[in-house]
């Protein structure tokens, strides 16, 4: 009798425990559980909040909100583009709490590429990772790339990565690379210059061979440039363009006497016209000694200056 | 009197070890460690300093909760099983049987602080983060920080109930680790009794900060020498100067 009451008692609080389990999920499922990011609501407290409140415990506090910024864009909360603001006060918090975090510096100059306030709050970011990390080459990188490719900046992105040359596990390109922004704006001299004091500043071999390397490069350029205003002079001329570059040498009136080597020590090489582009190359770079950019690239940066010039237009 | 406070000390840490509370919250730190290296999963990057810095967090918060919620009913519980009239009836004064309580639970809490460390220490390894002198520098000074607060809670527990001495205890530890950043603020201020208030302020509270070192151990920072001995003297310092405190008030106190 007893037990049997025992055993009716359990079946009924069972009973009641699987209501009660029911009643919560149907009722959790009615209404809109869209994290505070989902609806753009998500609100980042400065980073002088966070460091008095976060109350010795300032390194998990920041793994937090780092956690909340890698959620955002690995999350499905809808374009990145929408949030950056957050993002950027997210990452602003993140580094201000521990400054000495490597890595969301860097992940904020990738993100933050929306419109030039975005791009220049990611260039604060580096900055203030430069300054932790002045050894590290990469922040010094992403720097440079921002003031080139979105700020349109050459000079000061040549600035910054003449910086990183040297660093431990900076790549032996980025000489060349800082020599090729130079002469952007400041000349195949000013290019040139700079590689020379490289070459005499150097003792390891492998770079000295990466810079004399480039100093070539310019060279060809040079005499490429030479062929070019040659070319304008065929032009001139007989009122249209050369076939080959061999037609510079012909006819009874030519242009040039001769042409310059298309390599300077090694033979079996020779100017051409490069058919994507018609430029004069010589067939051992077969390029021309400006900053490489794909068809891909100049189409997203067009797209990019399109959008902040819309944007800037509509603020005016 | 060193013996007779040893005696006192040895028989509060075998009470103290007979707290559930005590494994509890040693339980949930290792757990909390364990979900801290869960966590770390979450990012792709520096997820071996992650898990460092969530151990860090983990056995500061459980060695200030546990220094915090068994301190304060250090003395009150003596008194309210009126124990402390035989022990006090013994050759032994009320400073060495406060002396001998504070020791007793801070051996209790700096084993506990070796358990999580050693646990701490595990996962490191397993995760592959590294180790090094600073790990152990931001370990001891966590254990001195211990110190102050467990000193805290028996200055309070000589005086008043467990609830009220939980909660000063609590305040003074958030006001120690705010007091650097009221001096900034205040120091910014136009007027000159903040200015010299706020100044006083971190003066006088316990200057909790200086016993954080996790994010230099996490970073793999180098330390130097002074910013682990000095915090350490500091620390023994204010240990001294609120248990003096407290042995004054509690000499005074009737029962």
């Amino acid at each position: 009798m007893h037990s049997a009451c025992l055993r009716k008692r359990g079946w009924l609080r069972m009973t009641l425990l699987v209501a009660a389990i029911a009643t919560t999920a149907a009722a959790h499922s009615q209404f809109d559980t869209t994290s505070r990011v989902g609806l753009g609501q998500l609100r980042v407290p400065s980073p002088d909040q966070v460091r008095l409140w976060s109350l010795g415990f300032d390194a998990a506090v920041a793994d937090y909100y780092w956690l909340r910024a890698i959620g955002i864009v690995g999350g499905e909360t809808g374009s990145i583009a929408q949030h950056e603001e957050v993002l950027a006060d997210l990452i602003d918090v993140v580094t201000e709490v521990d400054p000495w975090v490597d890595h969301p510096y860097r992940f904020a100059a990738v993100w933050l590429t929306r419109d030039r306030e975005m791009v220049e709050r990611g260039n604060r970011l580096l900055e203030r990772g430069i300054s932790y990390h002045p050894l590290d080459w990469r922040n010094r990188y992403h720097l440079a790339f921002n003031y080139f490719y979105y700020l349109d900046e050459q000079p000061r992105a040549a600035d910054v990565l003449e910086g990183a040359i040297g660093l431990e596990g900076a790549p032996l390109y980025l000489a060349p690379l800082v020599a090729r922004l130079r002469s952007e704006r400041g000349g195949l001299q000013v290019a040139a210059a700079f590689l020379v004091q490289m070459v005499e500043s150097t003792e390891d071999q492998y770079k000295r061979a990466e810079y004399l390397k480039a100093l070539d490069e310019i060279q060809i350029e040079e005499r490429a440039r030479l062929l070019d205003a040659a070319r304008a002079e065929y032009w001139r001329r007989n009122g249209r363009d050369i076939e080959r570059v061999a037609d510079l040498l012909a006819g009874p009136d030519p242009v040039l006497q001769r042409l310059p080597r298309a390599q300077l020590y090694l033979d079996g090489f020779e100017w051409i016209l490069e058919p994507e582009t018609g430029q004069i190359v010589s067939s051992y770079y077969r390029g021309r000694y400006r900053l490489h950019e794909t068809q891909t690239d100049r189409a997203r940066k067009q797209r990019w200056r399109e959008k902040r010039e819309g944007v800037e237009g509509e603020g005016a | 009197m060193i013996g007779r406070i040893w005696a006192m000390a040895v028989n509060t840490a075998r009470e103290a070890i007979r707290s559930k509370l005590l494994y509890t919250l040693l339980f949930f730190s290792l757990a909390m460690m364990l979900l801290g290296s869960v966590l770390s999963m979450l990012s792709y990057v520096e997820r071996e300093r992650m898990v460092q810095d969530f151990a860090f967090a983990s056995i500061r918060l459980f060695s200030v909760a546990i220094a915090v919620f068994i301190g304060v009913g250090l003395i009150h519980k003596e008194v309210e099983r009126r124990t402390v009239y035989t022990i006090l009836s013994k050759p032994l004064s009320r400073a060495e049987f406060l002396i001998g309580k504070y020791t007793g639970l801070l051996l209790i809490i700096w084993l506990q602080v070796a358990i999580m460390a050693s646990f701490f220490a595990g996962v490191s390894l397993l995760m592959g983060a590294p180790l090094g002198f600073t790990h152990l520098a931001a370990l001891a000074l966590i254990a001195v920080e211990v110190a102050v607060v467990v000193a805290l809670a028996t200055l309070f527990s000589s005086f008043t109930t467990p609830l009220l001495a939980s909660f000063f205890s609590c305040g003074l530890w958030f006001a120690g680790h705010l007091t650097r950043d009221l001096r900034d603020h205040g120091a910014n201020s136009s007027s000159a009794l903040v200015r010299e208030g706020t100044a006083w302020m971190h003066r006088i509270l316990p200057d909790l900060e200086s016993f954080n070192l996790s994010i230099e151990a996490s970073h793999q920072l180098s330390v130097a020498a002074s910013d682990i001995w000095f915090p350490a003297l500091y620390g023994a310092g204010y240990v001294a100067i609120i248990l003096a405190s407290a042995a004054m008030i509690f000499e005074r106190r009737d029962f």
